[in-house]
């Protein structure tokens, strides 16, 4: 029998492991060490595929110690301390005839030795699968600390982007397609950074500039526009998942989420550093209290926070299935920012990256330690579901006082008709019930005059949270000390004071430069926003099973910039508009397309289907009627008329001119515009639009009135611009496709609307309606044509 | 290509509302690129590998994973060792349960004796051409992977439907009509991915249609003249081969011409489809539908059979969705209104199709993502379980009234005749007329197929 020293056989596995660099401190961790060195690898590698959780062959899973203690058909397979009577042992060593394992082939004598001193020294196997996986999660790349990768030297006349695309794509022997041309790189660029198509006039300014950087004033020009934000803060709430509705089940309207959009809005405009932006989300009202002389700063700040508040509410009663919510809180902000799916951990250690399940009660006991708003619910009327918990827009010292006069005044009526019931005075009761209810109505609660408030989270009673057994809350399990994931952690320990959440530490935390995730995350966003697709295809999931980076150099070189630049947005939007592979054409290669149809390797830019808001504020863009000003509250009936419940919930659906973003949205009901053409989940984070073509948009072009209502604001608009037939349809052409017609499609079109003309005359429509009509019928088709929805 | 696909190819076509060409109306004599272009339509009908027992598919699914050993895969030794001690693996480890009896009464139903449990009363009545499935397995014991793998064949990254794939393979009957409709008042786990066509053409993705007053929105034009709306139609054609011209490598762009084309089918044809006050009332009561409903799950029984009589090549039915549906981990009995809301509909469905004579050449498939654990934990409910579940076919070249494969005594192992679930798409498509191993779509450089690199078919349940 075997009797190496665990030391010794330690010592001898750490010099023969390049993958090892720290060195291990107590026994324990020796054994651990050992463990993920010379056992795991072999059982993942060898064994689990057979004796897993997909299937137990013989009853035998080897995937814990337990279940090699229970063992299968033959008994147990490990007998801890003695390897000679392990049954694991003698079916690696082939000593029975009945059971030899691998089946394909007897291991190295050198590692079925080290199962010999494994289940010598107890069989010890690290109690928590995450740390177990800590081997394969500390060779992940996405949590390894940034890189500084070497730009390429080719092609020397290209900036970095280029040139790290060049590399992989000669690597796969493809070679790109030409520029695009002016037109179509203009209207890219349009509906890339506003969402809207170009001006005719700036279609003919470009094609005209020769300057080399005629191109590079398009793109200050767009940042500089108030509708940058109000395309690119869309990006960013599909990612939170921002709705106008709660979400419990009557899904009360929240008519102050809107404060947040505009306040995700702004700080895309104002290019707010993108640390300070997560920070604000998730501790904005702790940081406003540090400058609370400054109103605007204050407010942003508080609303900020309308990031967790958003968190999707269950069930009737207030906070009702409270640790879902709360789930939503934490997946959200792993999603969005750690680029990681912290929901598994509810119930049990997360299965593939290294998030434990105290991990994910760390994180509970933060926001558990947060008072989060509730926006009313199916008791509303009779009080039991009020709104409370809004946050405040001016500093406590301000607030408080109207706050406490308006509690007192409301406790005063509730006495006096408490008073009353019991004297049976129902007149006066009623009264004072009515009065009441004027009160709270017109201020609504917390809000005393002059005081308003946000959809926004403050401190709550601080404190740590128990694990919940396989996630449910009445199994209480042992206490979890409030933090961060421990395996993020090691690069410094982030304290959180007694008497606070800790969402200020998070956001600390998560803000740090060092931090390997979330410049990752942001930077592989906004390449896939301006591409269509990340470098990394799973762009919430950067975890051991998202998709592997198809440039993982330029992806760290991005998140480099991004850091570099102060956390500039808008610095790697000009790094990347600017690059020869953002303005290459469209256009088809069929050597390429055989070899890399998905162009993964970026050999031409890819065409696309507008997003649902692009082909909404296009479309009213075309029908002269898109109201670009920021609408204010949504048209919500008023509070005292709020009376649904989870039989009858809130349901409705507000006509705007406004930008799309800016419509309603709900969570129990999908808007139905928004749903038809693949718009956002509302419940839940999304990280990548989907673009079906069913027929169901092709009714909505063909039969919806909006699209007719706009086709005939673009006919006005084209009799209007000249008196000449084929002057006319220059017009429309230049709206829908940023493009002249060709002569070929000015004779087609001019013939169609005489056709329609005569047919209408012929079915006796009113002389003076058939010219508006003719056009409108060629605007309708320029609206429902390919090239109106598709972006070269 | 044979003589039968060329004849229904030819009545597919005249049937298409974009059959003439622009000359034919006179638009322009000059050209119409159009016409020419788009005269293939990609959902016209394709020839078969083999003669087909079923031209059509009723795909329906019910959501939650039913319990087999609840339903038609009786196990009375459940009662005799009930309480006994046995381990399933669950999704992160093994845990033991206690054998727990069915709460339910089996029974021997029509000529055949095929074993149901009281759960299916009247489904009973048309045992004799039903046939179960009783080895059902599947790989991932979750209800969103288990339900992708019933629907795709992947229980892991999404890929096309069953019913895009046959949509594919086989085209539709129906220009006027998607060739893949799903009704469905609420999504199933995994939710659009079900019936998405993913890297197929994007004309096979399923068209979900909500039940009640409105199924599908925009469906009335607005009052223009069939001249006007005809002349609209040829010149959108037109418009988009234009475009089309240099961008012929984007199959996109095709698809989303011939979808205007079947949104004005649709628009013709689908009004009269979801009309069910053209049902008598006899009808309405086999399938147990009140006069004026629209959004029960029997008036959902009915729009598939005449969805299906109108030439829709796959009807989807969903029971229900990912809440409040067959999961039951709390009580078996919660089954009971489960079944109750289903079972006369599903029977009256069989029979209408039969007394039509469409059961014939109509595949019914009825399916769920997974079974549940002979064992339970709490002492009322199972849990998820995918080493044994059942699933049942009846309708087009099916043997009626019989059980393929055997579990064991406690219906948790099975003992003969496995069938995973790709062997149940294979044998569907092989009802179909299709070998499921040479329909295929080449993506990405690699040859993709509904039943990945496995997938037998049944041959004992063809008639």
């Amino acid at each position: 029998m075997l009797r190496i020293p665990l030391i010794a056989a330690l010592v001898l596995a750490v010099a023969s492991s390049a993958a090892s660099s720290s060195r291990a401190d107590s026994p324990r961790d020796e054994g651990a060490e050992f463990f993920e060195l010379k056992i795991r690898p072999v059982l993942a590698g060898k064994c689990f595929k057979c004796h897993g959780a997909d299937k137990a062959s013989g009853g035998l899973r080897i995937d814990s110690r337990d279940a090699l203690l229970k063992g299968g058909e033959h008994g147990a397979s490990i007998v801890p301390g003695k390897p000679g009577d392990s049954l694991l042992v003698r079916a690696l060593r082939h000593e029975d005839d009945e059971v030899q394992m691998p089946p394909d082939g007897q291991l190295a004598k050198q590692s079925i030795d080290d199962f010999a001193i494994w289940i010598e020294h107890g069989a010890l196997w690290p109690a928590s699968a995450a740390a177990t996986d800590a081997f394969a999660a500390g060779r992940h790349w996405a949590f390894q600390p940034l890189g500084d990768p070497q730009t390429p030297a080719e092609p020397p006349d290209a900036g970095a982007i280029d040139r790290f695309i060049a590399a992989k794509r000669l690597e796969q022997g493809l070679s790109p397609v030409g520029p695009a041309e002016r037109g179509p790189l203009l209207r890219r660029a349009y509906f890339d950074l506003v969402g809207l198509p170009p001006e005719p006039e700036e279609l003919d300014r470009f094609a005209d500039d020769d300057a080399p950087d005629a191109f590079a004033r398009v793109v200050e020009r767009l940042l500089a526009s108030p509708q940058y934000g109000a395309r690119w803060g869309r990006h960013w709430l599909d990612v939170v998942r921002y709705a106008d509705t709660a979400g419990d089940n009557a899904d009360y309207p929240v008519p102050e989420a809107r404060f947040y959009r505009d306040y995700v809005i702004d700080s895309f405009n104002a290019d707010k550093p993108y640390d300070q932006f997560v920070r604000e989300q998730l501790a904005g009202d702790l940081l406003a209290a540090e400058h609370a002389g400054d109103r605007e700063r204050y407010r942003d700040e508080v609303v900020a926070t309308g990031f967790l508040a958003l968190s999707r509410r269950y069930a009737t009663a207030p906070y009702e299935l409270w640790h879902l919510s709360l789930e939503d809180a934490i997946d959200t902000t792993g999603r969005a920012f750690l680029g990681l799916s912290l929901r598994c951990a509810r119930c049990h250690d997360h299965k593939y990256d290294p998030v434990a399940q105290t991990d994910y009660y760390a994180l509970y006991g933060i926001f558990n330690s947060t008072q989060f708003p509730w926006a009313g619910g199916e008791e509303f009327q009779s009080k039991k579901s009020p709104r409370e918990h809004f946050v405040p827009l001016v500093p406590a010292a301000e607030a408080e006082p109207k706050i406490a006069a308006m509690r007192a005044a409301i406790e005063q009526l509730t006495a006096q008709r408490e008073t009353a019931e019991t004297t049976d005075d129902w007149q006066q009761v009623g009264d004072l019930r009515r009065e009441l209810d004027r009160w709270q109505q017109a201020h609504k609660l917390d809000s005393p005059p002059g005081v308003p408030v946000a959809y926004a989270v403050s401190e709550g009673k601080p404190g740590d949270a128990c694990v919940q057994l396989r996630g449910e809350p009445d199994k209480p399990g042992p206490v979890v000390p409030r933090g961060v994931p421990k395996f993020f952690a090691a690069s410094g320990p982030t304290v959180i004071p007694e008497g606070a959440s800790g969402r200020r530490q998070l956001a600390e935390w998560l803000t740090r430069p060092d931090h390997p995730l979330v410049a990752r995350v942001m930077a592989n966003r906004v390449w896939q926003w301006h591409f269509g697709r990340g470098l990394v295809a799973t762009p919430s999931n950067l975890g051991l099973r998202g998709s592997p980076p198809t440039h993982p150099e330029l992806l760290d070189w991005l998140a480099r910039r991004l850091i570099d630049s102060g956390w500039s947005i808008k610095a790697l939007h000009r790094e990347i508009m600017l690059s020869r592979t953002y303005q290459l054409a469209s256009t088809a290669r069929a050597e390429n397309a055989a070899h890399d149809p998905d162009n993964n390797y970026y050999w031409r830019f890819d065409r696309r289907r507008l997003d649902a808001e692009a082909i909404r504020d296009a479309m009213l863009v075309a029908g002269g009627t898109l109201d670009l000003a920021r609408p204010g509250e949504h048209p919500f009936p008023p509070v005292k008329k709020w009376t649904w419940t989870q039989h009858q919930p809130f349901k409705a659906s507000y006509p705007s001119p406004h930008r799309s973003v800016y419509l309603m949205t709900q969570r129990l009901q999908r808007h139905p515009y928004l749903a038809l053409f693949d718009g956002p989940d509302t419940n839940t984070s999304t990280d990548v639009r989907t673009s079906a073509t069913v027929p169901s948009q092709a009714l909505f072009l063909l039969n919806n009135p909006l699209v007719a209502e706009q086709a005939e604001g673009l006919a006005r608009r084209a009799i209007a611009a000249s008196g000449d037939a084929r002057k006319r349809v220059e017009l429309p052409c230049l709206l829908c496709w940023s493009r002249r017609p060709t002569n070929d499609e000015t004779n087609r079109a001019v013939e169609y609307v005489a056709r329609v003309a005569d047919e209408l005359k012929a079915a006796g429509a009113a002389a003076d309606r058939i010219e508006l009509e003719s056009w409108s019928s060629y605007a309708r088709l320029l609206l429902e044509s390919n090239e109106f929805v598709y972006v070269d | 290509m044979n003589t039968s696909a060329n004849i229904s190819r030819r009545r597919f076509m005249a049937g298409c509302t974009g059959g003439a060409s622009a000359a034919a109306i006179g638009l322009y004599g000059r050209l119409s690129l159009a016409a020419e272009v788009f005269g293939g339509h990609p959902l016209a009908p394709r020839p078969t590998h083999f003669p087909p027992r079923a031209n059509r598919l009723l795909f329906i699914f019910l959501t939650g994973g039913f319990s087999h050993v609840d339903t038609f895969d009786h196990k009375p030794r459940l009662a005799t060792d009930s309480g006994r001690e046995l381990s399933t693996h669950q999704l992160r480890a093994a845990q033991s349960g206690k054998l727990m009896p069915s709460p339910f009464k089996f029974h021997h139903r029509g000529q055949s004796g095929l074993v149901m449990s009281e759960l299916f009363p009247r489904l009973g009545t048309v045992a004799d051409d039903l046939c179960v499935i009783r080895t059902m397995h599947t790989d991932i014991v979750e209800h969103f992977q288990a339900t992708l793998a019933m629907h795709t064949g992947s229980s892991t990254v999404p890929l096309p439907s069953i019913g895009a794939w046959l949509s594919y393979a086989l085209g539709t009957h129906n220009p006027n009509l998607p060739s893949y409709v799903v009704l469905a008042e609420h999504l199933p786990y995994a939710g659009a991915q079900v019936y998405d066509c993913n890297f197929l053409p994007p004309e096979h993705q399923g068209v979900r249609i909500v039940p009640g007053d409105e199924p599908i929105p925009d469906l009335k034009p607005p009052t223009r003249s069939v001249a006007i709306a005809e002349l609209e139609r040829m010149m959108l054609r037109d418009i988009n081969e234009l475009h089309a011209h240099g961008r012929a490598d984007d199959l996109d762009l095709p698809a989303r011409t011939a979808s205007f084309d079947t949104a004005r089918g649709m628009m013709q044809a689908a009004p009269e489809v979801f009309d069910l006050a053209r049902e008598s009332a006899a009808t309405l009561d086999l399938y147990g539908a009140k006069q004026g409903d629209n959004r029960s799950f029997p008036s959902q029984c009915l729009v598939a059979r005449r969805l299906l009589e109108r030439g829709v090549r796959v009807v989807e039915l969903i029971d229900t969705g990912s809440h409040d549906n067959w999961d039951a981990h709390g009580d078996m009995q919660d089954h009971r209104p489960k079944a109750l809301r289903v079972d006369r509909a599903l029977s009256g469905l069989l029979q209408d199709l039969k007394q039509r004579g469409l059961l014939d050449d109509t595949l019914v498939a009825i399916c769920t993502e997974f079974g549940r654990t002979p064992t339970t934990f709490n002492g009322k409910g199972r849990e998820h379980y995918i080493d044994a579940f059942s699933c049942l076919l009846a309708g087009g070249g099916v043997r009626g009234g019989m059980a393929y494969g055997e579990t064991d005594e406690y219906g948790m192992q099975i003992v003969k005749d496995p069938s995973h679930v790709h062997d149940y798409h294979a044998t569907i498509m092989h009802l179909l007329g299709l070998d499921h191993k040479r329909v295929t779509y080449r993506y990405a450089g690699r040859d993709f197929r509904l039943t990945d690199v496995a997938g037998r078919v049944l041959e004992s349940v063809l008639a």
